[in-house]
């Protein structure tokens, strides 16, 4: 459930079982070389903890908000490279 | 990296989660309610009941999940949940010690203290520590997890749980070819029995096992470069008696707990069960449960051998009548659970939409409903509580189930 704008990757794992809300949002930000702003959409819980580890080894920044009902939305950027 | 949890947005979040709250409240006197009518059939059901509860809250409030502690090991490199359960570990074997050397103090003499779950170690815990380690990594979650997913909502889990069923019919339908082949041959290890170790050998060979195992893991992550990221809650204030109490129950309710205070909590109430009644584990009553759906639809399995006193979840699963001592834990664990997960706003239903996970939850908990019958135990019972009552199956077990999971991780990239 992958959608892509000019700026902006929008991962829908709503429902999947564990561990693909991580392993899903561990490839996006994999492949994702620019600085394109990606979305997660989870009711995983356990994603909140698994993903920002994930995120913060392979050089993004995050932010996690509530988007509904034991929903959340992850937002996800490559850091800009400090010197 | 730390950035601040924003609070809740809009109105849909801020409404349902009171909602959720009124019905956890409901659940609760519905479970006190029920706890009246057990002592009816037996005093002891009552603390078994809250213990079990109390097991199943601290699952879902720590995500304490057995196959992601093993899993994640292979999968991202990471060991959050492991740690816990080392920790948990190390915890009960403390209890447990203090509690089979009042059962029997004189180790050499050839006695085994009763209820501890000391298993058979040969070729059964390997093959069922390997079928059930693949197993729950394909299915998402061992036993308890899915247990407790299915509190959740996940409907993914209650796949599994159909699976795990299934899997327990069949291995009670093998179980005697299993028996005269190789578990009849397989001898009981008990480290205080063993080479004069006595209690105090045994424990110090355990926690310097277990603390063995969390340097492994420690170094297991600096090698691939995790670093675990910390998400800062925002400054809530909290100067006055209110906003105190509202801040520690948020910190209980609402918030995820760490895996390590998830552990520690286990490990107690795994005692506080050991001295009630009989250590933690699950598999016994669903295997009372799968007995009874099999003789119901006219397969009923045959006679099984050597169960009697083979011990663990095993010697569980002949009790008849519905309030037993398994019941009271396991269901208690699903009711604890859901709980949690009201208060926490974090219950709702979750299905799948790749149709190919209905598939793995089923085939996953089919392969480690099988296993756990053949390792008498799940990750609760054959691991959580074996290592702690000093046996050396538990170990084994955990091996074959880091084995199996390594597989499974390998499945689950094919699946994706």
């Amino acid at each position: 459930m992958e959608t892509k704008t000019s700026s902006n990757i929008r991962v829908d794992v709503r429902g999947e079982i564990c561990p693909y809300p991580m392993m899903i949002a561990e490839a996006t930000m994999k492949r994702t070389k620019g600085n394109e702003m990606i979305e997660v959409l989870t009711d995983h819980a356990p994603a909140l903890s698994t993903i920002p580890t994930q995120a913060r080894k392979l050089g993004f920044a995050y932010k996690i908000e509530p988007s509904g009902s034991a929903e959340w939305r992850i937002l996800l950027w490559r850091e800009p490279k400090s010197s | 990296m730390e950035v601040a949890l924003p609070e809740a947005r809009g109105r849909a979040v801020r409404q349902s989660i009171p909602r959720q709250s009124v019905i956890a409240v409901a659940a609760l006197v519905i479970a006190i309610g029920l706890a009246v009518v057990m002592s009816r059939t037996e005093a002891i059901l009552v603390p078994l009941w809250f213990l079990g509860m109390g097991a199943g809250f601290a699952l879902q409030r720590s995500r304490f999940c057995f196959a992601s502690a093993f899993r994640d090991l292979f999968l991202f490199g990471e060991s959050r949940v492991m740690k816990g359960v080392l920790v948990g570990i190390g915890v009960t074997t403390l209890g447990f010690a203090i509690i089979m050397y009042n059962k029997v103090p004189f180790p050499a003499f050839g006695a085994l203290p009763d209820e501890a779950h000391i298993l058979p170690v040969g070729l059964s815990t390997v093959i069922g520590g390997l079928l059930f380690g693949f197993g729950m990594v394909l299915a998402g979650g061992c036993v308890s997890g899915s247990l407790y997913r299915m509190a959740e909502g996940y409907i993914g889990s209650w796949v599994s749980m159909g699976g795990i069923l299934i899997g327990l019919g069949l291995i009670s339908q093998t179980w005697n070819g299993w028996w005269n082949i190789f578990v009849s041959y397989e001898p009981k290890i008990w480290l205080p029995a063993t080479l004069n170790l006595g209690y105090g050998g045994g424990v110090a060979l355990t926690l310097v096992a277990l603390l063995a195992a969390f340097l492994f893991v420690l170094w297991w992550e600096s090698r691939s470069g995790m670093a675990v990221a910390r998400v800062v809650e925002p400054e809530v204030p909290d100067s006055t008696f209110a906003e105190k109490v509202r801040a520690v129950w948020r910190r209980i309710f609402v918030h995820g707990w760490s895996a390590i205070a998830g552990g520690a909590v286990l490990g107690f109430i795994n005692v506080l069960m050991y001295m009630t009644h009989m250590p933690w584990g699950v598999t016994g009553e669903l295997t009372r449960w799968s007995n009874a759906l099999m003789s119901s639809a006219g397969f009923a399995p045959p006679t099984l051998l050597g169960l009697s006193d083979v011990g663990g979840c095993a010697a569980r699963a002949a009790e008849s009548g519905l309030f037993t001592h398994t019941f009271a834990v396991t269901v208690g664990l699903l009711v604890g659970a859901w709980v949690g997960a009201l208060f926490a706003g974090e219950f709702k239903p979750r299905f799948p939409r790749n149709a190919r996970r209905y598939v793995q939850s089923l085939g996953g908990g089919i392969v480690m409903g099988y296993g756990s019958g053949l390792a008498i135990g799940c990750t609760i019972g054959a691991f959580f509580s074996s290592i702690p009552s000093l046996s050396i199956s538990g170990w084994l077990f955990a091996v074959a189930l880091a084995g199996g999971a390594f597989v499974g991780t390998k499945a689950l990239r094919l699946l994706s």
